[in-house]
C-alpha cells in the first residue's frame, strides 16, 4: 500500500538560483526605479474612490446616519459589517507576522512585510466606521476616558469601548512591529539608492542603522518583544469584536463559541485577502520566486483550516440552537435558512462552507488563478457572514410585529467602496516606496544562511550541503 | 558537522517491568470502586465518569497532536512522536471502559428518566438527540472512529520504523487531513454526551472547544512528565533532549493560554448576559463548596503555570516543568470534578472516596496499557525522515 505514496521532502523556500545579492536586488529595484505609468494609473483610481469616501462621509456628518438603511429593529447595518470584515482582514497580517514567527515558521518571510501593511491599512479602514456610526462625531473623543468637567465617564463595562483600547492598542503595536522589521531594509535601500532626498529620506527613516551585531542583537530583542505582544493583541481584538454581539441576549448573537469562532473567520478572510493581493503582485513586480506556489499552497492550507473551523463553529451553533430548546434561538436559525435573509445565507454556505473544502485538492491548493477565485469568494463570504450575523439577527428578532427588512442606501454601498480607495491609496504608496518583501528575513531563511552549508575548509558555500541527509542509524546498546 | 546518530537503547527494557504493577494497581483500585458501586451507585458512575473522561481527555489530546505534527510536517517532535502514538493507539480496548457509563446512565442522566421527560417539554424537545438508544450509538461511533485513527496513524509509523518507507509519511498526513476534521465533530459531541448533558438544560456553543483546550493542556503535562520517567529510568536521555522538553515547555505554555481564552469566554459570556437559564450552572458550582475547587484550577491551570512559564529560562528546567505538570494535571482532575460532581451532590461540595480508587483504577489501566503498547515497539519513529533534524536541536 505504501509503495503508493511518495516521500515529498520540505521544497526550498525561494525558489530559482538566488544568492543573497540577487535577493536584495529583486525586491530594492521596485523602490529605486522611476515610477512606472501603471502606477500612476492606479493611484488615480484609488484616488478618486478615495474623494468618494471623503463625499461620503461629509455628507454623512451633514444630514446624520439618517441617511443610511438603518431602520428600527436593524440598528447596526453596514457600518458594523464593513468595521468588522476590515478588522478581520486584518488579523492575517498579524497572524503572519506573530504568530508565524513565534511557531517558527520560515515560509512566512515571503509575505509577512505585505501582510503587515495590509493590517495597519486595513485596521485604518476598519476604524472610520465605529467613528463615524456615532451620529455625532464631533464628540466621538468622549469614547476615550478624558477627565472633564461633566465627570462624564464612558461605560467601562461595555465590549464597545473595549473595542476602542483593543483597536487602538493593537493598530500602535501593528505599526510598531511592521516598522521595527522595516528598520534593516530601510537602511538596505538608503545604501543603494543613487537619489540624494531618497538617501536623507530612508536614512532618517533607518535610525542610523549600521548592521553591526550590536545592531541586530537589539533588533532581534526587540522583534521577539513585538511579536509576543501582538499575539494576544491580535486574539484581544476579534475576541472583543464577537463580544460587542454575543453579551448580549439577542438570538443569534449570544453564543459562547463566538470568541474563538470571530478569531478564526478573521484569518481566513485576511488570508484570503494576502492571497488576492499577493497573486497580483507576484506578477506585476516579477517576484514568483519569493511569493511562490509553495509559499501559495501554505496558505491555501491555512485557509482551508480556519474556514473548516468556521463551519465548525456554525455546525455548534446550528445544534445548539436547536439543542436549546429555546423558541426565539431556533427561531431565529430557521429563518437564516427560509426567512427574508435567506439567499445570505446560502450564499454564506457557499462561500464560507463549500469553497473551502475544494482546497483539500493539492491540484487546486497549487493553481494560481483557482485560488485567486477562491479567495475572492471568501472575502464575500465573510462579508456575508457579518451581514447575517448583524442584519439577519437583528431585523427578524423578538415580536414580529416589530420585524423589518433592511436594504443598504446608496450612501451605505459607496461608504463601503469609498474604503477600497483609502486602502488601496496607502497599499500603493507602501508598495511604490517600500521594499515589499522582508529582504532581511528573506536571506534568513535560505539555505546560504545556514553555517552547516558551507565547507569547513574552504568557508565557501556548497550547494550540495543543503541537500537532505539521510540519517544513519547507529545503535549502541 | 557530525550526523545525528542516536546513541540510546531504543527497545524498552523488558526488566523494567512496570505493566504488571500498573495493572495490578488499576485492577485494585477498579475492585475497591466495585465494592463503591452497592454502596452508593449515583456515587459510583459520577466517579467514574469524571476519571473516564480524564483519561480519555488525555488520549484524544494524544490523537490530536499526533495529527497535527504530520499535517504541520513537524521536525522538533519527531523524537518523542512514539509516546502519544502509543496513547492514542488502544482506543479500540479503552472504549471498552465506557461499558460500566452506559449502565449508570440512569445515575447520570436526568433525561433518560421518562417520568422527567413526560412532565418537561424542554426534554421533550431534546428527546430526538437525548436518548438512550442514539446515546449508545454514538458511543459506538465516536470510539470507532478514534480507534481507527488511532491505531492506524500508530501501525503505519510502526511500520516505517521496520521497511523505512517514507512514502509512509504522506498516507500518515493523507490520513490525519480527513481524520482531523471528524476528531473536531465527534469531540465536540462526545463531550456534549458525557458531561454537558448532565444538566440537560444547559447548552453552551463552545463546550466542545473548552473539553479540547482542556484535555490538551494535559497532554502536555503528561508527555512531559512520561519523558521524565523514561529519564530517570536512564532511557532517551541523549534522544530527547533539553530543547525537546523546552520545547513542549513553551506549547504548554501557550496552551495553558488558550485553555484559560476558552475557559473565560464561556464564563464571561454567561455571566454577562445574565440569562438565568445559563447561569444558573455556574451558579451551582460557585457556591456551596465547589468556589474553592474554581479557585484552585484557575491558579493551578493558568495563574501560576502562567507566571512560571513565561520566562525562557524555567521552561528548560525539567523540575520546573516538571512541578508545573503535575499541577496542571492536578487541576485537571479538580476541573472536571468541578464540571461533572455538582449535578450529583448539588447541594455542596463533600469529596469521596470513590473518586480517588476509580481514578487510580482507571489510571492504572491507561496508564498500564500505555506502557504495555509502548514496549511493543521502538521508542522512537526510528527511520522517520525528520528524525535527523529532531535529534539536531539545540
Amino acid at each position: 500500500m505504501s509503495t503508493d505514496y511518495q516521500y515529498v521532502p520540505e521544497p526550498a523556500l525561494v525558489k530559482g538560483d538566488h544568492s543573497f545579492g540577487s535577493i536584495t536586488d529583486l525586491i530594492a529595484k521596485t523602490p529605486l526605479s522611476p515610477t512606472p505609468k501603471l502606477w500612476y494609473l492606479a493611484f488615480g483610481l484609488a484616488n478618486i474612490l478615495l474623494i468618494t469616501l471623503l463625499g461620503a462621509i461629509g455628507y454623512l456628518i451633514w444630514d446624520g446616519i439618517g441617511i443610511w438603511g438603518l431602520n428600527n429593529p436593524a440598528g447596526w447595518g453596514w457600518a458594523i459589517i464593513n468595521f468588522v470584515w476590515w478588522v478581520g482582514i486584518g488579523h492575517a497580517g498579524t497572524l503572519i507576522s506573530a504568530i508565524l514567527f513565534l511557531f517558527r515558521q520560515g515560509w512566512r518571510t515571503a509575505i509577512n512585510r505585505f501582510a503587515e501593511a495590509m493590517t495597519i491599512f486595513a485596521v485604518m479602514c476598519a476604524g472610520i466606521f465605529p467613528a463615524i456610526h456615532v451620529g455625532r462625531i464631533w464628540v466621538i473623543y468622549w469614547v476615550f476616558p478624558i477627565p472633564n468637567q461633566m465627570a462624564a465617564w464612558p461605560n467601562f463595562s461595555s465590549p464597545l469601548l473595549w473595542d476602542v483600547f483593543a483597536v487602538s492598542t493593537y493598530f500602535t503595536v501593528s505599526l510598531l512591529f511592521w516598522y521595527v522589521g522595516l528598520i534593516p531594509d530601510f537602511a538596505t535601500l538608503r545604501d543603494k539608492t543613487k537619489s540624494k532626498v531618497a538617501k536623507i529620506t530612508y536614512g532618517i527613516a533607518s535610525l542610523g542603522w549600521t548592521g553591526s551585531f550590536r545592531n541586530w542583537w537589539n533588533y532581534e530583542k526587540a522583534y521577539m518583544i513585538l511579536a509576543g505582544l501582538a499575539t494576544p493583541l491580535v486574539l484581544s481584538v476579534h475576541t472583543i469584536v464577537s463580544f460587542d454581539f454575543a453579551v448580549s441576549v439577542i438570538p443569534g448573537w449570544h453564543s459562547t463559541i463566538f470568541p474563538p469562532y470571530f478569531v478564526a473567520g478573521a484569518i481566513y478572510s485576511g488570508f484570503a485577502m494576502v492571497l488576492t493581493l499577493m497573486l497580483i503582485a507576484r506578477k506585476i513586480y516579477g517576484l514568483e520566486d519569493i511569493m511562490n506556489i509553495d509559499i501559495m499552497e501554505k496558505m491555501n492550507l491555512v485557509m482551508m483550516i480556519t474556514g473548516n473551523l468556521v463551519a465548525f463553529a456554525y455546525l455548534m451553533e446550528g445544534f445548539i440552537a436547536w439543542y436549546s430548546g429555546y423558541i426565539y434561538e431556533q427561531g431565529i436559525f430557521w429563518l437564516y435558512v427560509v426567512g427574508p435573509y435567506a439567499w445570505g445565507f446560502w450564499i454564506l454556505m457557499f462561500c464560507n462552507v463549500v469553497t473551502p473544502q475544494f482546497l483539500w485538492f493539492k491540484k487546486i491548493r497549487r493553481n494560481v488563478a483557482i485560488t485567486f477565485v477562491i479567495s475572492i469568494i471568501v472575502n464575500i463570504g465573510m462579508w456575508f457572514e457579518r451581514f447575517m450575523i448583524s442584519v439577519a439577527s437583528l431585523s427578524t428578532d423578538f415580536m414580529p410585529s416589530a420585524w423589518d427588512y433592511y436594504s443598504p442606501t446608496f450612501w451605505d454601498i459607496i461608504t463601503y467602496i469609498g474604503t477600497f480607495g483609502l486602502f488601496f491609496t496607502f497599499f500603493l504608496l507602501f508598495l511604490r516606496f517600500m521594499p515589499m518583501v522582508a529582504i532581511a528575513e528573506v536571506k534568513g531563511v535560505m539555505p546560504q544562511a545556514d553555517p552547516h552549508n558551507y565547507d569547513e575548509e574552504t568557508n565557501e558555500f556548497d550547494i550540495e550541503k543543503t541537500k537532505p541527509v539521510v540519517v544513519q542509524q547507529e545503535q549502541t546498546v | 558537522m557530525s550526523k545525528p546518530k542516536i546513541t540510546d537503547t531504543l527497545d524498552f527494557p523488558s526488566d523494567l517491568n512496570i505493566t504488571k504493577s500498573l495493572f495490578g494497581v488499576g485492577t485494585v483500585g477498579l475492585l475497591a470502586t466495585g465494592v463503591g458501586y452497592f454502596l452508593d451507585h449515583d456515587q459510583f458512575f459520577f466517579s467514574y465518569l469524571v476519571s473516564f473522561s480524564f483519561f480519555s481527555s488525555i488520549a484524544l489530546g494524544s490523537l490530536f497532536f499526533v495529527m497535527v505534527q504530520h499535517l504541520t510536517r513537524s521536525e522538533w517532535s519527531a523524537v518523542l512522536r512514539r509516546i502519544p502514538e502509543t496513547f492514542s493507539s488502544y482506543f479500540w480496548i479503552w472504549g471498552l471502559f465506557i461499558i460500566p457509563l452506559l449502565f449508570g446512565m440512569h445515575s447520570l442522566y436526568h433525561w433518560t428518566h421518562a417520568d422527567a421527560v413526560a412532565a418537561d417539554p424542554v426534554l421533550q424537545g431534546k428527546e430526538p438527540y437525548l436518548n438512550t438508544t442514539f446515546f449508545i450509538i454514538r458511543q459506538v461511533i465516536y470510539f470507532a472512529l478514534w480507534s481507527f485513527l488511532g491505531y492506524r496513524l500508530y501501525s503505519k509509523s510502526v511500520e516505517m520504523d521496520e521497511t523505512g518507507d517514507w512514502g509512509l509519511q504522506t498516507l500518515l498526513r493523507r490520513t490525519s487531513g480527513p481524520g482531523l476534521f471528524f476528531f473536531a465533530i465527534t469531540l465536540a459531541f462526545a463531550s456534549f454526551d458525557w458531561i454537558m448533558s448532565l444538566d440537560p438544560h444547559w447548552y453552551s456553543t463552545i463546550f466542545g472547544v473548552y473539553y479540547f483546550a482542556m484535555s490538551f493542556q494535559g497532554l502536555f503535562a503528561v508527555l512531559i512528565l512520561v519523558i521524565f520517567f523514561l529519564w530517570n529510568n536512564n532511557l532517551l536521555t541523549n534522544t530527547i533532549q533539553k530543547s525537546h522538553i523546552y520545547d513542549l515547555g513553551v506549547q504548554m505554555f501557550g496552551f495553558t493560554v488558550f485553555y484559560a481564552y476558552i475557559a473565560f469566554s464561556q464564563f464571561l459570556l454567561i455571566y454577562y448576559a445574565n440569562i438565568p437559564e445559563e447561569t444558573v450552572w455556574y451558579l451551582e458550582r460557585l457556591s456551596g463548596g465547589y468556589e474553592y475547587l474554581a479557585w484552585f484550577y484557575l491558579f493551578g491551570r493558568f495563574v501560576i503555570p502562567f507566571v512560571i512559564l513565561l520566562p525562557k529560562g524555567p521552561k528548560s528546567k525539567p523540575k520546573v516543568v516538571g512541578s508545573v505538570a503535575v499541577l496542571i494535571l492536578v487541576s485537571h482532575l479538580v476541573e472536571l470534578y468541578w464540571l461533572v460532581m455538582p449535578v450529583l451532590n448539588h447541594h455542596g461540595f463533600h469529596l469521596n472516596w470513590m473518586t480517588i480508587t476509580s481514578f487510580i483504577g482507571l489510571g492504572g489501566i491507561f496508564l498500564g496499557l500505555f506502557f504495555y503498547k509502548f514496549k511493543q515497539n521502538k521508542m522512537v519513529p526510528i527511520n522517520d525522515p525528520k528524525l535527523g533534524d529532531s535529534l539536531n536541536k539545540h
